[in-house]
């Protein structure tokens, strides 16, 4: 795929250059430290006393805006250390799929009959299927820019949110596994699932305000947070592929901020801008991450989500939750709470579960503890019965897990444990 | 009476039918078959549009009027911001013949190109351009023949908000091109009636944009020059 963008992305008057506001998607005044790739580190957790919301991370996020460059890039195949070339033979249709199915909170059919449209078409909403990518330090992005964050098998990829609003879905190849980055801007859900031999699109539905994906190959409806298929088509019943009712198998995604992937990770690719498509990256059209945080992404926000709820809870619907379900159950954490202690504990039906927080990237972790072993902060890491471990590597067996705002994860999961909620 | 010069073509000075002086009157009732009144209501209506553009106040109107819908249109579709960088950019897709051609929700199609320049971002769409410019002429053209009246020597007051009124549809169907967003910002509850409602924007505002015009239209009285 060639391009053709003719870029003057220097300045047009006496260095006030194209400041956008990454964070903001409107044109700012660049800070006078330049340029935010290494910009000012972000506080650390308990450090901020201004009156700035924790809204996603669970801690503040007050770095410098700066400038935005996501120009230019290639495809992940011409970058050494990325594994771009698909390793797993899939055969044409084939999914990679769970064995046991993920619990849902409700019928499966009552997923389906709350299948609405959102205004669009099938792929009205326009996934990537051809993304590019340049290395960290030939991009510039502001240290709070919001960005989705995957390692897989050492292929580190950062996709920025200001990228993926616009376009929800990446059909892309990782650690040589074909995958799906999946995000949908009205929940606040990032995840990764195995696609195999299919690739997803945007269907234009919505099922609890979330995104539903179609599986191209024969238009299979895949709810994102349920990572569940719930219908084929507009055919109510049909299920010639067997797969209702089957879950993705999912990895992880990282919702993160540039400057804390950028410093765990400082050789990841991040995707460009060039995605073949004439869109406006600089406008969110659902609000701000900020700072400030605003429009659909704010706290606080009075009215209840666009969109019909399966189940619905008035506790606080836009905080965010760190979420794990398992085919036994569901639960969620407060993230806020979880970054203020570090361990939280709760349940999945009756296996134990422990969350714990890993403050450099500002996301948490859930394991399954069915020993209910005692797990302790120890600087940055965690003492587990005799041994320290990092957060992400526990001598316990990792859930998936993901964050969301807690209306959704309710709107799935009515019956989900809730700790610090 | 009101009379619109023609200016520059024969056929005849455009007046209000006597007694009908006031826009709150209803337009005359058919007097012959349906098919030949309304073959009437287009004919009068036409020479009372060719009337109008052949003045230079009628045509600055329409220009005016035009300009004013398809930046507004725009606007509404979110094609037309104000979030540039302060930079010059422009990007244009690989295909922009298949790609312009791509239809993303009934009446919104896949933009070609990205054109920044300073504070203005625009995404070309050419098949939406044509649907803003579409309307406009309808907007512009309804406004030209009712301010023309306006102007004559009596005013007949057909009144010139009804073709923006008319026109309100067609904004209305921009912020219903990009899915969940606009219920989002006007913190409107969806439903499955209103999502299907703003995707009839467009024919919606054809539809009143030229029942407006033929109204206007039906009040004019074409007088043998």
């Amino acid at each position: 795929m060639s391009y053709t963008r003719r870029g003057v992305l220097g300045s047009l008057a006496g260095g006030a250059s194209g400041a956008v506001a990454g964070c903001l998607g409107r044109s700012r005044d660049p800070p006078e430290d330049g340029s935010a790739v290494t910009g000012t580190p972000e506080p650390t957790p308990g450090s901020q006393t201004s009156d700035e919301p924790l809204v996603d991370l669970g801690v503040p996020c007050t770095g410098p805006e700066g400038v935005v460059d996501l120009s230019g890039g290639r495809p992940a195949t011409e970058f050494e250390r990325a594994a771009a070339t698909p390793t797993a033979e899939y055969a044409d249709g084939e999914i990679p799929l769970r064995e046991t199915a993920l619990h849902l909170g409700h019928e499966l059919t009552k997923l389906a009959d709350h299948d609405m449209s959102g205004g669009v078409n099938h792929d009205g909403i326009p996934s990537i299927d051809a993304p590019r990518f340049a290395r960290g330090d030939e991009i510039e992005l502001p240290g709070c820019a919001r960005v989705f964050g995957v390692d897989l098998d050492g292929d580190v990829r950062a996709y920025p949110q200001r990228i993926l609003v616009r376009h929800e879905i990446v059909n892309d190849v990782i650690g040589g596994e074909p995958v799906a980055v999946t995000y949908c801007p009205l929940t606040g859900t990032a995840q990764g699932f195995y696609r195999g031999g299919v690739e997803f699109g945007v269907s234009g539905q919505l099922v609890n305000s979330n995104l539903v994906m179609w599986d191209r190959h024969r238009d299979v409806r895949w709810s994102q947070v349920a990572a569940t298929a719930f219908e084929v088509g507009d055919q109510r019943g049909s299920d010639d592929g067997g797969l209702l009712g089957r879950s993705l198998r999912e990895f992880r995604l990282f919702w993160t901020t540039w400057n804390r992937w950028l410093s765990r990770h400082p050789d990841t690719l991040v995707m460009t801008e060039e995605t073949g498509l004439a869109r406006n990256y600089n406008r969110d059209p659902y609000g701000s991450y900020g700072p400030p945080v605003s429009g659909h992404y704010a706290p606080g926000e009075p009215r209840r989500p666009n969109f019909p709820l399966l189940t619905y809870d008035e506790a606080d619907e836009k905080r965010v939750v760190v979420g794990a379900r398992t085919p036994d159950g569901a639960v969620a954490f407060d993230k806020r709470a979880l970054m203020e202690s570090s361990v939280l504990t709760g349940a999945i039906g009756d296996t134990p579960v422990v969350a714990v927080a890993d403050r450099e990237l500002a996301v948490g972790y859930v394991y399954a503890n069915p020993e209910g072993v005692e797990v302790e902060p120890d600087g940055d890491e965690y003492a587990v019965d005799g041994r320290t471990a990092p957060p992400d590597g526990l001598p316990l067996d990792r859930l998936d897990a993901f964050d969301a705002m807690w209306f959704a994860w309710y709107g799935f999961y009515p019956d989900t444990d809730r700790v610090g909620i | 009476m009101v009379r619109v010069l023609s200016g520059h073509r024969p056929g005849g000075d455009l007046t209000m039918p006597a007694g009908e002086d006031t826009g709150r009157r209803k337009p005359p009732p058919p007097r012959t078959a349906p098919i030949g009144w309304l073959g009437s209501l287009f004919a009068r209506t036409g020479v009372a549009v060719r009337g109008a553009l052949g003045r230079r106040d009628g045509r600055a109107v329409l220009l005016a009027a035009t300009g004013l819908y398809l930046g507004t249109y725009l606007w509404a579709l979110r094609h037309l911001t104000l979030s540039g960088t302060g930079g010059v950019d422009v990007f244009i897709v690989d295909d922009p013949v298949r790609t312009a051609l791509i239809r993303r929700s009934p009446f919104l199609f896949e933009p070609v190109a990205v054109v920044e320049a300073g504070a203005i971002v625009y995404l070309l769409s050419p098949v939406n351009v044509a649907i803003g410019l579409a309307l406009g002429l309808l907007v512009g053209a309804t406004l030209a023949v009712s301010v023309v009246s306006w102007r004559g020597p009596d005013a007949c007051r057909i009144g010139a908000g009804a073709g923006t009124t008319a026109g309100l549809p067609g904004l209305l169907s921009g912020v219903a091109c990009c899915g969940p967003q606009l219920l989002v910002v006007i913190g409107a509850q969806a439903s499955a009636g209103l999502v299907a409602a703003l995707q009839w924007m467009v024919p919606l505002a054809v539809a009143s944009l030229v029942g407006t015009l033929l109204w206007v239209g039906s009040r004019v009285r074409i007088d043998p020059a």
